[in-house]
């Protein structure tokens, strides 16, 4: 420890921000048309004009929903202490009715430091909610309820929902209820007593576009003057930054990388690897850095797992892809043996393993989902009579094994000529 | 104040007084007569700002008293006169009360030294029980009745607060411990000090949770559900009756029910009606629907028991004729809302619900709620007959009904351009006539019109003067968000692979006429579709990632990735829809060839 290497410092404070969602996100708060605003807005009209509101963020998995709305909560907070309850469920955990209830139960006794029993029954827990909304109300204070993975508090009867939602329609309190969900059409599985009392406020949260993926990336890399690091090395790492992010072939890496995926969680690992590839010697983050963090974050894993295979699993592999040709009606362990018998007899390979060894080989391929059983029934029988599919496609394979070190010729032989 | 004139000393009235700690008002609960003759009452004090922890704070009135939870025991001697304490809403129209009149809002508890505000339907409630004991000795003579007192010594010890409650605040049979914890330490500045602009006033009497002042448009069902239950209750055999309710969400119909029953409450306390009981069960509400027994028992008894145990009392209850207490004796009015909810599988519950008004003197009047209007037809038909004698339909509203609801709770508000609402009015009635959709577009543009204005006084220099109006595309904005799914929009601004994907899947379904397809077939279309037009194919895996990225959004529907090339893949929006989206996109426009 002690007295620190700037650049380890620099990599430090690089990589606190890139984990550091309200960071990322405050560049975009100011802006009315930013959903952060729009959310703000709803939320604090509930908190000052004390009236009931619900809403749904929705959205792909990785563009800041939670973060933008950790983030109203935070401010919201800290505009007004002491009145807001923040109360949080997470559809993974608490889709059954009944635990949900229980646990908004729990979280509002921890809240107000009442005492919270376990015993409670479902009417005494609801109950105690509408009791507690109506108080709350009366004491000038917000209750927020944060239901994530909205979608899965829809399985059911939708007890919860119901009961929440036609709390906020009856009772005069001041509560809003903020659903999140990847599910564009998580209001449609609202059953429809419950839509019609759900608000249908929707904000809809969208990749970056291409100026906002620029601004992201110079808010997160450049370094602070004011950070205590040396200033001449803040100087010279951002000039050499800012040379690289205007380079041609880094723009070619970040348009890669936003090819498959252009979600700011994406971005951000990518660029949290890249931080983590910086080399602390020179420190300074390099064109090379970007470029290893692109390939450790586009990983293929079924072509991966093919170079991990022994010479005999392609051999298997090949054999059950020359039976899927034939559109035989099961193919099994047995019938790939009996296939890399007859290649083995009509090419004269090489080595030819034993049943055993095979056998093993076949199961290993199983275990990395290379190919898989057809069904999950019969599992009384061995292994080798159950029916198996190939998951891996043919261009795959072929790929797989154009790329393998030392890819026996035969192989391709075998896999091109079919029967 | 101006200054008292030269020589004379300025006499302070009982007022000034009280608002200098001098003297003290308070509300008298109870009077009784001690053996020795002397009078005493029963009161709790109400104090001024400055007695407060929290002290006078900026917002408060000058003639603002709290009500506390401090009672005392004082002697009748100490009572000086009558005085009034009024809410804010009675408060305004006084006019005649002289010089002690003060206003309160807020209760305060002196242990916890926090706020609330005093609840308006409880001080209704107050009221009322007032008003039924009338003329007994044991309560207080007037509502409205206060008393200034000379609090002889200053320092009446407050009683410490009690020792941490070792009982659960959720539990304890329904009744909520700890809940006097809860309240503010200081009332909020902004509650007191805002004016609302236009805007916000129609925002808040377009809430579903404030109570209309009227209710249109449901008069004949509302004389009909009257009639019912008069003709029920009032009829000397007091026959048990049912009566079944049937209309979409947001029609009105527990509204109107509830509404019924207010106005019969009042017609028993004027005395022109028997009384009766009330009691009010939410099918959703219930843990399960065997739980309808133990609420139903515990509203008539008032004691907790199994749903067996209540079964079998409830049974012996509305089939016995003869031991019933005075108090038993009262017919009972049971509402069951959302009524669909309690069918079972033998459907054992609606069965005994039913039969026991037929039972003579059962003296149970039945009413339940329920969207569909066929469930009396699709239950066994022992229990069919009984239900569907007496129905009554709520019909989805049209647009000029909508429109009268929506403008008779914005009564007094000029915020709306008249064609907006009827926009709303009519939108919502071609699509459900459900009026809480209807309330909550107008509410929703209300809030968007605000968002603008603000977003314009926050600039400087701009002039946004001038009467602002929620207008028609405000409505539009509303209607838009609600309606409308948001597929288009991330389709739009997905990944350049994810819109490849789209439209090979699009391509894919024209080509072979199916609508379904693998993710093997796929990729071969993907790769194709990316070789002829220059775009490099990323590879089967990243690809996969991509589908499955779709799929969690549900713009496909796909199975697991983990069945790779046997993942079978379904678009969940129509292929018109993508095409709609994709067809003029900047980054690739070849992909309007395939779509
Ligand atoms: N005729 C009406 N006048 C005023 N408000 C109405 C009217 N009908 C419905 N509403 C509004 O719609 C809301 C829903 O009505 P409700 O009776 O709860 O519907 P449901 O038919 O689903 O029971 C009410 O809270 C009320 O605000
Ligand atoms: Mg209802």
């Amino acid at each position: 420890m002690g007295v620190e290497n700037p650049a380890e410092q620099a990599q430090v404070l690089l990589r606190t921000r890139l984990c550091n969602p309200d960071f990322i996100f405050t560049i975009f708060s100011h802006s009315p048309d930013s959903n952060y605003s729009k959310l703000k807005y709803i939320m604090s009209s509930s908190v000052t004009e004390a009236c009931n509101n619900s809403a749904l963020l929705l959205g792909p998995r990785g563009c800041g929903k939670i973060a933008i709305l950790e983030m109203v909560i935070k401010d919201l907070l800290q505009e007004y202490p002491d009145t807001i309850c923040v109360i949080k469920l997470n559809g993974l955990l608490h889709s059954e009715d009944n635990c949900a209830l229980k646990e908004i139960a729990r979280q509002l006794c921890i809240e107000n430091q009442l005492v919270f029993s376990k015993m409670a029954s479902f009417d005494d827990n609801s109950q105690f909610v509408i009791a507690m909304l109506r108080e709350c109300g009366l004491a000038h204070k917000t209750i927020i309820f944060v239901l994530d993975e909205f979608d899965l508090f829809t399985q059911g009867k939708q007890r919860l929902l119901y009961s929440l939602l036609d709390a906020m329609q009856s009772v005069t309190s001041q509560a809003v209820v903020v659903g999140v969900s990847c599910r564009l059409d998580a209001d449609q599985l609202l059953e429809k007593r419950v839509r019609s009392r759900f608000s249908h406020r929707k904000l809809l949260f969208l990749p970056p576009s291409q100026e906002d993926l620029q601004k992201i990336l110079q808010h997160a890399l450049l370094l602070p003057t004011e950070s205590g690091l040396p200033s001449q090395y803040v100087a010279a790492y951002n000039k050499k930054l800012l040379n690289t992010l205007s380079d041609e072939k880094f723009k070619d890496i970040i348009e890669s990388l936003c090819h498959s995926d252009s979600t700011y969680n994406h971005l951000l690992r990518f660029l949290f690897a890249a931080v983590c590839h910086m080399d602390t010697k020179s420190g300074y983050l390099s064109l090379d850095n970007f470029k290893t963090a692109l390939s450790s974050i586009q990983r293929q894993p079924k072509l991966e797992a093919l170079q991990d295979c022994s010479i005999l699993e392609l051999y298997i592999l090949v054999c059950l892809r020359r039976l899927e040709v034939k559109e035989l009606e099961t193919t099994n362990f047995n019938s790939a043996m009996k296939e890399y018998k007859s290649v083995h007899d009509s090419f004269q390979t090489s080595d030819y393993y034993a049943w055993n060894v095979c056998l093993r080989a076949f199961e290993h391929l199983l275990q990395r989902q290379l190919i898989s059983l057809v069904d999950n029934r019969g599992h009384s029988q061995s292994v080798e009579f159950r029916p198996v599919r190939l998951l891996i496609s043919s261009h795959e394979l072929h790929q797989g094994l154009k790329s393998y070190r030392s890819c026996p010729a035969i192989l391709h032989k075998l896999l091109d000529r079919g029967v | 104040m101006p200054p008292p004139p030269k020589g004379k000393k300025r006499v302070r009235t009982a007022k000034d007084k009280l608002l200098d700690s001098d003297l003290w008002a308070a509300h008298i609960e109870s009077i009784w007569k001690e053996v020795d003759g002397t009078y005493w009452f029963r009161a709790h004090w109400y104090i001024i700002p400055e007695e407060t922890a929290a002290g006078r704070q900026p917002h408060n009135l000058r003639r603002e008293l709290y009500r506390t939870n401090d009672f005392a025991d004082v002697e009748m001697e100490s009572v000086i006169r009558h005085c009034y304490v009024m809410y804010p809403k009675e408060f305004e129209k006084a006019r005649n009360e002289g010089d002690d009149v003060f206003l309160c809002e807020y209760e305060y508890d002196i242990h916890w030294h926090s706020f609330k505000r005093i609840s308006e339907i409880e001080d209704n409630d107050v009221d009322d029980d007032e008003a039924e004991k009338d003329g007994d000795w044991n309560s207080c003579e007037d509502p409205d009745s206060d008393v200034e007192d000379e609090r002889e010594n200053q320092s009446n010890p407050l009683t410490r607060p009690s020792p941490a409650h070792p009982l659960a605040a959720n539990s304890r049979k329904g009744r909520i411990f700890g809940l006097q914890k809860i309240g503010a330490k200081k009332i909020p500045e902004h509650v007191r000090s805002h004016k609302l602009t236009e805007i916000e006033k129609a925002n808040a009497t377009l809430l579903l949770a404030t109570l209309p002042k009227s209710l249109p448009c449901r008069t004949k069902e509302m004389e009909e559900i009257t009639t019912f239950i008069k003709g029920a209750i009032c009829e000397d055999q007091c026959l048990g009756r049912y009566l079944y309710i049937h209309g979409v969400p947001g029609t009105g119909k527990t509204m109107s029910v509830l509404a019924v029953m207010r106005n019969l409450r009042c017609e028993v306390d004027a005395g022109s009606i028997k009384p009766y009981c009330f009691v009010e069960i939410n099918g959703l509400k219930l843990a399960s629907p065997e739980n309808i027994y133990s609420v139903i028992y515990e509203a008539l008894t008032g004691h907790r028991v199994g749903w067996k145990k209540a079964l079998q009392s409830l049974n012996e209850r509305f089939s016995n004729v003869t031991e019933r207490s005075k108090e038993d004796d009262r017919p009972c009015v049971l509402l069951i809302d959302e009524l669909d909810l309690l069918v079972t599988r033998n459907q054992a519950v609606l069965y005994n619900i039913l039969d026991w008004p037929t039972k003579p003197n059962s003296k149970l009047i039945v009413i339940g709620i329920a969207n569909t209007m066929d469930l009396p037809e699709k239950l066994l038909p022992r229990i069919s007959s009984r239900m569907g004698i007496q129905r009554l339909c709520f019909g989805p509203y049209n647009y000029r009904q909508l429109q009268e609801i929506i403008l008779t709770r914005l009564n007094g508000v000029d915020a709306f351009e008249k064609p907006a609402i009827e926009f709303a009015s009519r939108k919502v009635a071609a699509v459900s006539g459900d009026a809480r959709r209807a309330l909550e577009i107008c509410r929703r543009a209300a809030e968007l019109a605000d968002y603008r204005v603000k977003k314009l006084l926050s600039i400087p220099n701009s002039a946004a003067a001038g009467k602002m109006l929620v207008r028609m595309a405000d409505v539009e904005a509303a209607i838009q968000e609600m309606f409308q799914a948001p597929h288009i929009q991330v389709m739009r601004s997905s990944s350049t692979l994810s819109k490849i994907f789209l439209a090979a899947m699009v391509y894919e379904g024209h080509r072979t006429g199916m609508s379904e397809t693998t993710f093997d077939k796929l990729a071969i279309t993907v790769s194709c579709l990316c070789t002829s037009n220059g775009e490099k194919f990323p590879g089967w895996d990243m690809l996969l990632k991509v589908g499955c990225k779709l799929g969690e959004c549900r713009i496909l529907l796909c199975e697991p990735g983990v069945k790779h090339k046997l993942q079978k893949l379904q678009l969940n929006f129509p292929s018109d829809d993508v095409s709609f989206a994709l067809k003029d996109s900047k980054e690739l426009p070849w992909l309007a060839k395939y779509l």
